[in-house]
């Protein structure tokens, strides 16, 4: 029985790959192993009850032609045969159906730890996982742990189990038909594993080609404007048919082989069962007398022979077909484990909504410092007091540290050395949502979530209607973008919806703040960077509004809207320094 | 019914009439394998009991064993080598109408109107776009080739059953025929319904992952994390759960199918022993009916995972044969080599000429409002203003990419609308503040617009916009981009896109923001070298950058004013 996911060892660099893809599988299927063996077991019963089936048409065959009496009634022997057949497909139904639950609760599991792991990365880290390789992977990938554990599994429990269970039942009628199969059966796996990896290379290599050919479709239908703009469609077109038809060559070329492989194989499986055939058939005719341990071989006992033959071979093409699906979900296993296991920092708290901390706003650093991961320390030492009501700017050349310490201004990251105070209390896990939610962060580009641009900018929690609506509107100037909005408020906006330029974003934003007024600690992370600077003013003077009555504090390298701040400071070489400072 | 069948009739269509033989082969080869395994184990059956019987009588000795044993072994070989040359033609089948339905969808799209093809670039359409296709995949080999194949088997099987046992024991092929529709119906149209449900939760899954992915900053402040990721965790779920009710259905058109085959078995043995009772056929013979019966079961497998797809692809033909079917919206003739209007000639009349232009996007506020311009050859003018102004917009009228509300657009004394698109994009070549650049060679991407135009066309246009040392750098014309163009800094990006346009050498230039992303200096040299280049073009530049422009004599600066004045007459506002 597997071991608790917990109990595993983590995967280790040092051991192989192939141990190491296993042991990342073992740990995603985890408690799971048992119910999917149980549902795999079901399977396996199912397929061995073909046996009494397959006895009840022989014996009832061979009396029909030997002229004897049938050993039960007609109407007694179908409602048998039909009982054991209805008992076969509910129990081969139940175990598939126990194994496809088991891998929805793997798949589900898999899929909220990545949306956790993701959620709790600090959204200053600039080493997470670029969010469409996640989403990649926790929607789409996650589905490939299924026919793994679906197909694959099973088919190598009966592969143990029902050749061997129905060669059991040959041996004792005829050793030459046992032989037989018991010549043409190993073959079957032996040339599996040694014609298998070649096919299975073959046939990545061919989905790789159609995988980078959809891409190259992608790609043009993307750029199709351009295309168009450029007078390229023809030229495209053609590019494409060439392209594709590359691609159907070349695959074919790779696939006549591996076909030709499982051919060989496939004969080896009708071969098998033509010669078993031919040899219960001579045996019968009195042509031969081997064969058997002694007394010939009875009519029921050729035909029951003959009927289990195919299904002695039905189980190793089952188990190659399904052989590949492993490698793709330790692909995925793998994929994972690296993502889940990789260090990165964490947000302080859970990032809930809270009831606001009362104090006033003051902010301290003391002798804060920080790296990310193992890196260069980005802050050393910094100190830092922000009284209540001040606007500060914090300026400092590009990845100088001056997002870095909003970010622990935000509680979006936990200093490695000294401490921070806000509103009077130390920051940590505990106090971090209480903290936030006086917070309105101005992000450099500011995200709107699928929803209306109402709904978004609703976010904090206030609803965006009447005077109040229009009073943020104003303070951010943003009222004509909501104007020329197709459909005004309710526009849906974000990944799915109409899109907002870098200002109108921005303005946006602060219009969602603007609504908030509970949230008088405003953050503003180069708030007017790639804005032409007419749109960068309107934006400034915006944030000047709605930081009226708010504590400010902006990181920027625009020096026009530092200028504009009570404080300036600036990050050089990890310390923050008043900016009077800088040479 | 008719209005899905009627979509399907099409895709099949374009199936028979790109490839109707290989498809026609690949059927038969199937129904070839379907058919020898069949028979192998039918004929080996009655082998057997014919050889009792006969070993019964004590006439083994005369009984011919070696026709069936033969036969037996040329059936086995038959099946492998059908099996061989099915799958060989099959993949080959799939990977031509795949190739060609995708080009089929390519040029359906490519002759959309172009702002609906500016709406194509965000992703859920065009995940969507695959996804159909993606399913249309399924059409041949899951849904076409098993019933068609199937169908011939089946009835071959009856024929034979009928002449070699009795007429009655067809029956048996009866019970499956019912037993396989009643699968396919009992699993198409809720397992469209669940596969839909299923593509929409993962659809939804896949945004909100991205919205925690991109927004965790302002969600974690908002106090809004748990409830994303709850909103991630409920949209998961919602796919698994129409996930296993796609498996239900799957596992219920499977036992369905298992329990036709038991049902055919049972009706071919009780049949047989009546007839056998009888005295109409002998025992050997009735065997051949129950054999037949289980050896069938092979034919209605493969009938399980198109039962489950059909719906879904019945769904993805509806969406995607409308474009395969209509004939093209916009003449798509590639610029012919006819005289464009020479740019190396001064010309009497205007280039381009916009006037009294007013426009709004869907019925909304006004973006642009009376505006005048006229633009001659080897004029410059820079449209100025802050983002929002409609320099965008204005741009996309011009190159004929919108419809003014208000006003008139010539170009060269002919309204636009009347423009052939072929002529108009040879005389009009637009660079849109977004370009998309292609995965390739520097030199593909060169020759996007200009499949024929020589290396040193290349070059000089590299030159222009001062990528030439960057591009011998990276190995050439020859060097490679990623998908997108990656590979690429955004300003390096932005000149190839430029340069792309440079090499069509098209009389007018709209140039949407060309040197964002550029330093000073260099978007002022680029800009003096494009007009070193094309001294007659006439360019028409949005910029928020003006200065980059230089000192370059005839600049004429125009400034649009949001929300826009009543009446803007750029050939009046002239701020230099």
């Amino acid at each position: 029985m597997s071991q608790p996911a917990s109990a595993d060892p983590p995967p280790d660099p040092t051991t192989s790959p192939r141990a190491a893809a296993a042991s990342a599988l073992a740990e995603v299927v985890g408690q799971e192993r048992p119910a999917q063996r149980r549902g795999a077991a079901l399977q396996a019963v199912a397929a061995l009850l073909w046996v009494p089936q397959a006895v009840l048409i022989a014996i009832t065959l061979a009396a029909l032609v030997e002229g004897t009496a049938l050993p039960l009634g007609l109407a007694a022997l179908a409602g048998f045969y039909l009982a054991l057949a209805g008992l076969r497909i509910g129990l081969d139904a139940w175990g598939k159906r126990i194994v496809h639950l088991a891998a929805d609760r793997v798949r589900a599991r898999l899929r909220g730890r990545l949306v956790d792991a993701l959620a709790r990365w600090s959204p200053m880290d600039a080493g997470a996982p670029h969010s469409g390789a996640v989403a990649a992977l926790a929607v789409d990938r996650v589905d490939h742990i299924e026919p793994y554990l679906t197909r694959y599994e099973p088919a190598r429990l009966k592969v143990a189990v029902v050749p061997l269970a129905l060669w059991c039942v040959v041996v004792p009628l005829s050793w030459a038909g046992a032989l037989i199969l018991l010549v043409a059966g190993p073959l079957i796996p032996v040339f599996m594993a040694l014609i298998g990896m070649k096919a299975r290379q073959a046939s990545q290599r061919q989905l790789a080609e159609i995988a980078s050919m959809t891409g190259y479709l992608l790609d043009r239908i993307r750029g199709l404007v351009d295309i168009r703009l450029l007078g390229g469609v023809g030229g495209a077109t053609s590019a494409l048919a060439g392209a594709a038809d590359r691609v159907r060559r070349e695959t074919m070329a790779v696939l006549r082989i591996a076909f030709l492989s499982t051919a060989v194989l496939e004969l080896f499986a009708a071969l098998g069962v033509a010669m078993v055939a031919v040899h219960v058939g001579f045996e019968l005719l009195g042509l031969t007398d081997f064969g058997t341990w002694g007394a010939p071989l009875s009519l029921a006992q050729g035909l029951l022979v003959l009927m289990l033959a195919p299904d002695f071979f039905q189980p190793l093409r089952d188990f190659g077909a399904a052989y590949h699906d492993r490698a793709d979900a330790e692909a995925v296993a793998l994929e994972a484990a690296s993502l889940l296991g990789r260090h990165h920092a964490s947000i302080l708290g859970s990032g809930a909504g809270d009831v606001p901390s009362e104090a006033a706003p003051a902010v301290r650093l003391a002798g804060v410092g920080f790296a990310y991961g193992a890196g260069r320390p980005v802050l050393e030492g910094v100190d830092l007091e922000i009284r209540p009501g001040s606007r500060v700017a914090i300026t400092g050349h590009s990845g100088a540290g001056k997002s870095t310490v909003l970010g622990l201004i935000a509680g979006f990251l936990g200093p490695d050395a000294g401490h921070i105070e806000a509103a009077g209390r130390p920051l940590d896990a505990a106090s971090a949502d209480a903290w936030r939610a006086r917070i309105a962060w101005i992000g450099q580009r500011p995200h709107f979530v699928a929803g209306s641009l109402r709904a978004n900018l609703g976010l904090y929690g206030a609803a965006a209607e009447g005077a109040e609506l229009a009073r943020a509107l104003t303070v951010a100037n943003a009222a004509e973008v909501v104007d020329a909005a197709p459909r005004g408020l309710a526009t849906a906006i974000g990944e799915t919806g109409h899109g907002v330029s870098g200002g109108e974003a921005r303005r946006l934003a602060l219009a969602r703040a603007a609504l908030a007024p509970g949230r008088d600690v405003v953050l503003a992370d180069e708030p007017t960077a790639e804005l032409d600077p007419e749109t960068a003013a309107v934006v400034a003077d915006g944030l000047l509004d709605l930081a009226d009555g708010r504590t400010l504090v902006v990181a920027t390298h625009d020096e026009a809207l530092a200028a504009r701040m009570d404080i300036r400071l600036a990050v050089i070489g990890g310390r923050l320094v008043a900016a009077e400072a800088v040479p | 019914m008719s209005r899905r069948s009627a979509g399907l009739w099409t895709v099949l269509a374009v199936f028979r009439r790109h490839h109707g033989r290989v498809l026609t082969l690949g059927v038969g080869l199937t129904a070839a394998t379907l058919a020898a395994g069949a028979m192998l184990l039918g004929l080996s059956g009655w082998f057997l009991t014919a050889a009792a019987a006969a070993g019964l009588v004590g006439a083994g000795l005369a009984f011919d064993v070696f026709g069936p044993a033969a036969a037996i072994r040329f059936l086995a070989l038959v099946r492998t080598g059908a099996r061989y040359g099915e799958r060989l033609t099959n993949h080959d089948a799939t990977l031509r109408v795949l190739a060609s339905l995708r080009l089929s969808v390519f040029r359906a799209l490519a002759a959309r109107p172009l702002p609906a093809l500016a709406a194509l670039r965000r992703g859920v359409a065009l995940n969507r776009l695959t996804a159909d296709i993606d399913a249309l995949d399924g059409l041949h080999l899951r849904l076409v080739l098993p019933v068609a194949a199937g169908a011939l088997v089946l009835a071959l099987a009856a024929g034979l059953l009928a002449w070699l046992v009795a007429p009655v024991m067809a029956l048996v092929v009866g019970v499956l025929v019912v037993g396989g529709g009643l699968s396919i119906l009992m699993a198409g149209r809720p397992g469209a319904g669940a596969s839909r449900r299923r593509g929409l939760a993962q659809d939804a899954l896949r945004v909100r992952l991205l919205d925690l992915a991109r927004g965790r900053a302002d969600l974690t402040v908002a106090g809004r994390l748990p409830a994303q990721t709850g909103a991630c965790g409920k949209a998961s779920d919602r796919a698994l759960a129409a996930g296993r009710r796609l498996n239900v259905l799957d596992l219920r058109s499977e036992a369905v199918l298992s329990a036709t085959v038991q049902v055919a078995v049972v009706v071919a043995l009780v049949l047989g022993v009546w007839l056998a009772q009888a005295g109409t056929i002998s025992g050997p013979v009735a065997a051949i009916g129950v054999f037949a019966a289980i050896a069938l079961g092979e034919v209605l497998a493969p009938l399980r995972r198109g039962a489950l797809e059909i719906g879904r692809i019945l769904l993805a033909v509806r969406r995607i044969a409308p474009a395969l079917a209509e004939p093209l919206a916009e003449p798509l003739a590639e610029p012919p080599p006819a005289a464009p209007a020479d740019p190396g000639e001064p010309q009497a009349g205007p280039l381009l000429a916009l006037s009294g232009i007013g426009f709004a996007y869907g019925g909304g506020r006004p973006v642009l409002a009376g505006v005048s311009l006229t633009l001659r050859p080897g004029d410059t003018v820079a449209l100025v203003g802050r983002s929002g102004g409609g320099k965008t917009t204005l741009l996309w009228l011009a190159a004929g990419l919108l419809r003014p509300d208000a006003g008139t657009i010539h170009l060269c004394g002919r309204p636009l609308a009347d423009w052939p698109e072929a002529d108009l994009r040879a005389r009009i070549g637009l660079l849109p503040q977004r370009s998309e650049l292609f995965a390739g060679t520097i030199a593909d991407n060169l020759r996007v617009g200009a499949p024929d135009a020589p290396d040193a066309l290349l070059y000089e246009a590299l030159a222009v916009v001062g990528l030439d040392g960057t591009v011998a750098a990276a190995g050439g014309l020859a060097a490679r981009l990623g998908e997108g163009g990656a590979g690429l800094s955004g300003g390096e990006a932005r000149r190839l896109a430029l340069a792309r346009l440079i090499v069509r050498r098209p009389p007018v230039l709209l140039l949407d923001e060309p040197t964002s992303g550029l330093d000073v200096d260099t978007a002022t040299q680029v800009m003096a070298r494009l007009r070193g280049l094309l001294p007659q073009a006439a360019i028409l530049v949005a910029t928020h950058r003006a200065g980059d422009l230089g000192n370059t004599a005839g600049v004429n600066r125009f400034r649009l004013s949001s929300p826009p004045a009543p009446t803007t007459d750029l050939r009046q506002i002239s701020i230099d």
